[in-house]
């Protein structure tokens, strides 16, 4: 009979225990430190983000560049004949990220003709919009894949598969991404931009095995894109998910 | 004006190899690690339940991940923050095929191990895609005895994934029908748990299930219960003791587990309800899968065949370029998938870490809190009893 009683004690005061224990949790408020915290491992660059499109008038049209590197090459040669060894044109060595596994022949590297067309075909784009977070930066072009690079000082893979592999990296304050294409073709671009913000120069170098390099210099005037209308993020299921901007639409994805 | 031009490339070239002298960036065919697949596997279930004392309850805890030491691309953490996921609602469906076999007691998935329970099941994902599935998977018992420790394989075709998975508004994912593409995974584990059970006598069971409750006990209250048991020559926890059946203390360690295991049930049906709400995207996001790796195979086949030859022309180098472009807006668009598919399941997700009235944190602290939370009360309990008695 004690023992019943001591068990029905302890039980109801288990009970209240129990109750002031669960208002008290309940009465916690939720606090979280939510402030970003700097990293100051990361280098600091300048800021490349915006719209951005292209100033023609500063840009090399392909065809003149090609002609004038032609008859560059001509008068060089034609000084070399004139007296051998003066000035010879060192020869470019590829770059190389070590074995990348992409098909190679013994063939000859491509023409400078070729190399030129090659370098206008994936530079034709009029607009590019760049975004920046501390961390990265994205480079958006239409008709192409986003170039992607890390802010860190190391050079980092940002693509790889049977067809190309793709590095970047921080050469001080241009950003540089190498496409490395089988059979030792190698895409180069640099990305520059004036200290005002306000113009920004892209160098498409092109080369093949040991030919000569084809370069040529785009320059992109920094313009106000009109702001989206629609706030959006994507889902798997339902695609794109969009509200008017500013609207929260964390509520919209519960409803998913 | 060329030697400029040739200068200036070579000193980005000197710049670039600066840049690359740090690290060497030699990147390895992908190798084939040979998978040693459980096959087809029918699983064994029980006609009729065992009796009480042999019926041992399992708890399938949250799985790991296993470190791999392999070259990041960027954007890869995407993957990574899938894995993540999997890790919380994998345990389940191992937890759906024990219950389904019908030889254990209470199934539950759990967030850590828990001293309450007989038995603990512990998985590790290897690997984990639309195609292939590899676990790590370990299992110990409260003795410390190791029932298992092995690594399981399967994988899929594309025919596992019925037309249902590629649902739309008019093709509603048909939940009750679908059956995972890696269930043979889950059955073969069941099994093999199954076979080791076998193995032990009714009486190892009953005292195994003495050994759990006298675990539990020592967790609440180590001063009351640490000379209860003890580890033998292997290493196994056994009883030195059994407390009489009408100890008051050994009520309210039983009264503590009641409460505790009505925990962990409601944490078990979060797990559920989690599994439920995200499998339809789920299962999309794995056929969604199978059908990019299909598509890189295909694309690393065609580039192997492929034969530039002595051709250098510019139909030849827009081609190159062309398809390395393709490679890469299709790996982005998967990338931009399996972001989506994050983003989905974030909700689900939130909703599970806030689920228990009171706690706080994640559902493991949460657990852990709990937990806390029942030591304090038995402390509490025992000291105002003691108190009474010595009154």
């Amino acid at each position: 009979m004690a023992h019943i009683t001591e068990n029905r004690t302890a039980s109801r005061r288990t009970r209240y225990l129990a109750g002031a224990i669960s208002l008290l949790l309940s009465a916690a408020a939720f606090t979280q430190d939510s402030l970003p915290q700097l990293d100051f491992d990361l280098p600091l660059r300048l800021d490349f983000s915006g719209s951005w499109e292209k100033d023609f008038r500063r840009s090399d049209n392909w065809e003149d560049e090609l002609t004038r590197t032609l008859r560059v090459r001509q008068e060089a040669s034609a000084r070399q004949q004139s007296s051998p060894g003066s000035s010879r044109i060192p020869s470019v060595p590829p770059i190389s990220v070590g074995n990348v596994n992409l098909p190679r022949s013994r063939g000859r590297g491509a023409s400078i003709v070729d190399l030129a067309r090659l370098a206008e075909y994936i530079s034709r784009q009029n607009t590019i919009e760049i975004t920046q977070t501390r961390d990265e930066i994205r480079i958006n072009r239409s008709g192409e894949a986003d170039l992607v690079c890390g802010v860190e000082y190391e050079l980092q893979r940002t693509f790889s598969s049977a067809h190309g592999v793709e590095v970047c990296g921080w050469d001080g304050q241009q950003l540089i991404f190498q496409i490395m294409l089988p059979d030792d073709l190698t895409i180069m671009h640099r990305f520059t931009v004036s200290s005002n913000q306000q113009v920004l120069n892209l160098l498409t170098t092109v080369y093949s095995k040991n030919s000569e390099p084809f370069n040529l210099r785009l320059a992109f005037n920094k313009y106000e894109a009109p702001r989206d209308e629609f706030n959006c993020i994507q889902t798997l299921s339902r695609g794109q998910v969009c509200n008017q901007s500013g609207a929260d639409l964390s509520t919209q994805l519960e409803d998913l | 004006m060329l030697v400029r031009t040739a200068i200036g490339t070579r000193w980005i070239s000197v710049a670039m190899l600066l840049l690359l002298s740090g690290c060497a960036q030699t990147i390895p065919e992908p190798v084939e690690r040979p998978l040693d697949l459980v096959g087809d596997v029918p699983l064994v279930r029980a006609t009729q339940i065992s009796t009480q004392d042999s019926l041992l309850e399992v708890g399938v805890q949250i799985f790991g991940t296993e470190f791999k030491e392999e070259e990041y691309e960027i954007g890869d953490w995407v993957f990574d923050e899938i894995i993540q996921k999997e890790t919380q609602f994998l345990p389940h469906l191992l937890k759906n095929t024990l219950v389904d076999s019908n030889h254990w007691g209470a199934v539950r998935v759990i967030p850590e191990s828990d001293p309450s329970l007989d038995l603990i099941v512990q998985g590790e994902i290897i690997q984990s895609d639309g195609q292939t599935l590899e676990l790590r998977i370990r299992a110990v018992d409260s003795s410390g005895r190791e029932w298992l420790d092995r690594v399981y394989a399967d994988q899929s075709v594309q025919e596992e994934y019925p037309e249902s998975t590629r649902f739309t508004l008019d093709n509603t994912f048909d939940a009750a029908n679908f059956v995972d593409p890696f269930q043979d995974i889950y059955d073969r584990i069941a099994n093999d748990l199954l076979a080791v059970r076998g193995s032990l006598g009714e009486q190892e069971l009953a005292e195994l299930n003495l050994v759990t409750d006298m675990l539990y006990a020592r967790d609440l209250s180590p001063e009351s219960f640490d000379d209860v048991l003890k580890r033998d020559d292997e290493g196994r926890l056994v009883l030195q003791g059994i407390p009489a059946r009408d100890d008051p203390m050994m009520a309210r360690v039983a009264d503590m587990k009641y409460r505790h295991h009505l925990f962990i049930d409601t944490v078990d049906e979060y797990y559920q309800t989690l599994y439920d709400d995200i499998q339809p995207a789920y299962v999309l996001w794995r056929r969604y899968s199978i059908d990019q790796l299909a598509e890189v195979e295909s694309s690393r086949r065609e580039a192997n065949q492929s034969d530039y030859g002595n051709s250098s022309g510019f139909l030849s180098l827009s081609q190159r370029y062309d398809r390395f472009k393709w490679s890469k807006i299709f790996e982005r668009e998967f990338s931009d998938l399996a972001a989506g598919f994050n983003n989905e399941l974030a909700p689900a997700f939130l909703e599970l870490n806030s689920q228990v009235h009171g706690l706080t944190g994640t559902m493991e602290q949460q657990y852990r809190e709990w937990r806390g939370i029942l030591r304090r009360l038995f402390e509490l309990e025992s000291g105002e009893i003691g108190a009474d008695a010595s009154e």
